[in-house]
C-alpha cells in the first residue's frame, strides 16, 4: 500500500491540498508511503503536524524504518496536553494544546521560513483529533487559512482523516478545502 | 490688533511650539493625498504587510502593551532589520541596563555582531544620559525636559539615526509627571525626529486591565501610530496578540493578529474568529 500512496501523491501537481481518508490499521503504512516513498524521493521538506499521537511515537516508527530525519520536522500539539515526560526530539516543536490553532499556523510558518528555497509537504494528522478539541467553525476557518497559505507557497498539504471517526461535518469541511481526496479504504490495510 | 503685534505673537508661538506652522503650501491637496509617503520598511514581514509597505517614514509610533506581550522583541527586531538595511538604529533603554536586556533577548538568526561594532546598531542607557546632563532629581522640571528632548534630537542628528526606540516612554513620563510637560516633550521630540526622517517607536507600558493605550493619555494622542500588543485568553489558552489601531499616512488593517516570537523574528497570523472568545485582549 505504501507504493500506492506515493503513486497517488506523485500524480498531483504542486500546491495540491489532499484529504487522505484512511482506516486506523492503515495509519503507519500511509505515513511510510507519504514520507519515505513520496516526500524523500521528491526532496521535499516535511512539516508534520500531529494532534493524534505524540511526535516521538512517529519518530520511533520512522527510525525503525530507517527513514532519515534530516528534512522532517514535527509540530506536536498533543505531547504537552498529555503531560508526556518523553524526551523532546530536536526536530519537534511543541504547541501547548490542539486548541491553539493559530500557534499551529505560526509554527508551520516558522519551519517553512527556515528553508525558503525548498518545496514542502505539510501533513495534518488528523482532522478528527483536531475536531475533538475544536468546534467546526473555528476548525474550518483554520483549514481555510492554512491551506490557502500553503497553496500560495507551492507546498503540498495532506490532511489525514480516519474513516472510523468521520462525521458529516468533517467530510464537508474537507471537501471545501481539498483539491483531491485519496481514499485508502479500498486496500483494507493489505 | 496691529500687524506688528500679531506677527510678534505668531513668531513667539512658532519659537515655543514643536508644531511646524501649516502654510497654504503644506495644506493637503488632492495631488498630495494621492502621493505615497516614503516608507520605513520594518523588515517584520507581517507588520509591513498590514501597513501596506511599512511605517510612513518619520512617524512616531507607540508600541503599547502589558508585560510579556512582545513589545521589546518587536522593537529590537525593528532596529536590527534597519541596521542590516543600512539605517543607523538606536535603542534608548530606560528600564533595564542594555547588558541585561541583551542577555534576555531572543537570539535572532539574522543578528550579526558586526552591526554593533560598525555603529549601525547602538544601545544606550538613558540613566547614563541623565547623569551626563546633570539631571539628578527624580522629577524633571520644564528646562530639564527640554534639555532631554534636545539631547536625544542632537544624538539622532549626529549619529544619523534613522530608527529610534525609546523603551519605555512611560518611565520617562514618570519623571516628567506633569501632563503639560509630557505633551511638550513628546511634541518637541516627535517633530524634530520626524523632520530628520527618523522613525521612532515609543514603548508604552500599560496594565492589561487598563483602558486606553498609555499611562498618561497624552502619548497615544500625540503619536502618529499606535500598535497594541496583548494577551488574549481563550478557553484557558493564552495567546499573544497584536493590533494596529492607528497609523497616520497609510491605510492599514485594524484586525487582531496572533503573534509568535521566534528566532526567525516576529511572526503573525490572523486571530481566528470562529470560536467563542472569552475575555478581552
Amino acid at each position: 500500500m505504501t507504493a500506492e500512496v506515493a503513486e497517488k501523491l506523485r500524480a498531483l501537481p504542486e500546491s495540491s491540498a489532499v484529504s487522505m481518508r484512511l482506516k486506523s490499521d492503515q495509519y503507519f503504512d500511509a505515513i511510510q508511503g507519504m514520507i519515505d516513498r513520496f516526500a524523500i524521493k521528491k526532496d521535499l521538506e516535511v512539516v508534520y503536524v500531529t494532534s493524534t499521537i505524540p511526535s516521538q511515537s512517529i519518530i520511533n516508527a520512522l527510525e525503525v524504518l530507517e527513514i532519515p530525519m534530516e528534512h522532517i520536522w514535527f509540530v506536536d500539539c498533543i505531547s504537552q496536553i498529555m503531560m508526556s515526560q518523553e524526551k523532546r526530539h530536536p526536530h519537534a516543536i511543541i504547541v501547548e494544546s490542539p486548541t491553539m490553532l493559530e500557534n499551529i499556523m505560526l509554527k508551520v510558518e516558522f519551519l517553512l521560513r527556515r528553508v525558503p528555497d525548498r518545496n514542502a509537504l505539510v501533513v495534518l494528522d488528523s482532522i478528527n483529533s483536531l475536531a475533538i478539541h475544536n468546534n467546526t467553525k473555528i476548525l474550518s476557518e483554520f483549514l481555510h487559512i492554512l491551506v490557502n497559505n500553503l497553496r500560495s507557497r507551492g507546498a503540498y498539504t495532506v490532511i489525514f482523516s480516519m474513516q472510523e471517526y468521520e462525521t458529516e461535518e468533517i467530510r464537508n469541511m474537507l471537501v471545501l478545502v481539498s483539491d483531491e481526496t485519496i481514499e485508502l479504504g479500498a486496500y483494507s490495510g493489505s | 490688533m496691529p500687524p506688528l503685534f500679531s506677527n510678534l505673537i505668531l513668531s513667539a508661538f512658532i519659537s515655543n511650539s514643536a508644531h511646524p506652522v501649516c502654510t497654504p503650501e503644506s495644506m493637503p491637496t488632492k495631488e498630495h493625498a494621492n502621493s505615497e509617503r516614503e516608507r520605513c520598511v520594518t523588515g517584520i514581514d507581517a507588520i509591513d504587510h498590514i501597513l501596506n509597505g511599512g511605517i510612513p517614514r518619520g512617524n512616531t509610533v507607540l508600541i503599547s502593551g502589558s508585560v510579556g506581550t512582545g513589545k521589546t522583541s518587536i522593537c529590537i527586531e525593528f532596529l536590527i532589520r534597519g541596521a542590516i538595511n543600512g539605517e543607523n538604529s538606536l535603542y534608548l533603554s530606560v528600564t533595564e541596563p542594555t547588558d541585561k536586556l541583551l542577555q534576555n533577548v531572543i537570539p535572532f538568526d539574522f543578528f550579526d555582531d558586526r552591526l554593533a561594532r560598525q555603529g549601525k546598531l547602538q544601545f544606550l542607557d538613558l540613566p547614563k544620559m541623565y547623569e551626563k546632563l546633570g539631571i539628578d532629581k527624580e522629577d524633571l522640571d520644564f528646562d530639564q525636559t527640554r534639555l532631554l528632548a534636545d539631547t536625544i534630537a542632537s544624538l539622532v542628528e549626529e549619529q544619523k539615526i534613522k530608527r529610534l526606540v525609546l523603551d519605555s516612554v512611560t518611565s520617562v513620563c514618570y519623571r516628567i509627571r506633569e501632563q503639560e510637560r509630557i505633551r511638550d516633550f513628546l511634541l518637541r521630540l516627535g517633530t524634530v525626529l520626524s523632520a530628520k526622517g527618523c522613525t521612532t517607536l515609543l514603548v508604552s507600558e500599560i496594565r492589561s486591565s487598563e483602558e486606553g493605550y498609555s499611562q498618561w493619555g497624552v502619548e497615544e494622542a500625540l503619536a502618529d501610530g499606535v500598535i497594541v500588543t496583548g494577551n488574549l485568553e481563550r478557553r484557558g489558552d493564552l495567546l499573544r496578540t497584536l493590533q494596529i489601531v492607528k497609523m497616520r499616512g497609510t491605510t492599514h488593517s485594524r484586525a487582531k493578529y496572533v503573534l509568535d516570537l521566534t528566532t526567525s523574528g516576529v511572526l503573525l497570523v490572523p486571530l481566528l474568529k470562529g470560536g467563542s472568545v472569552a475575555g478581552g485582549g
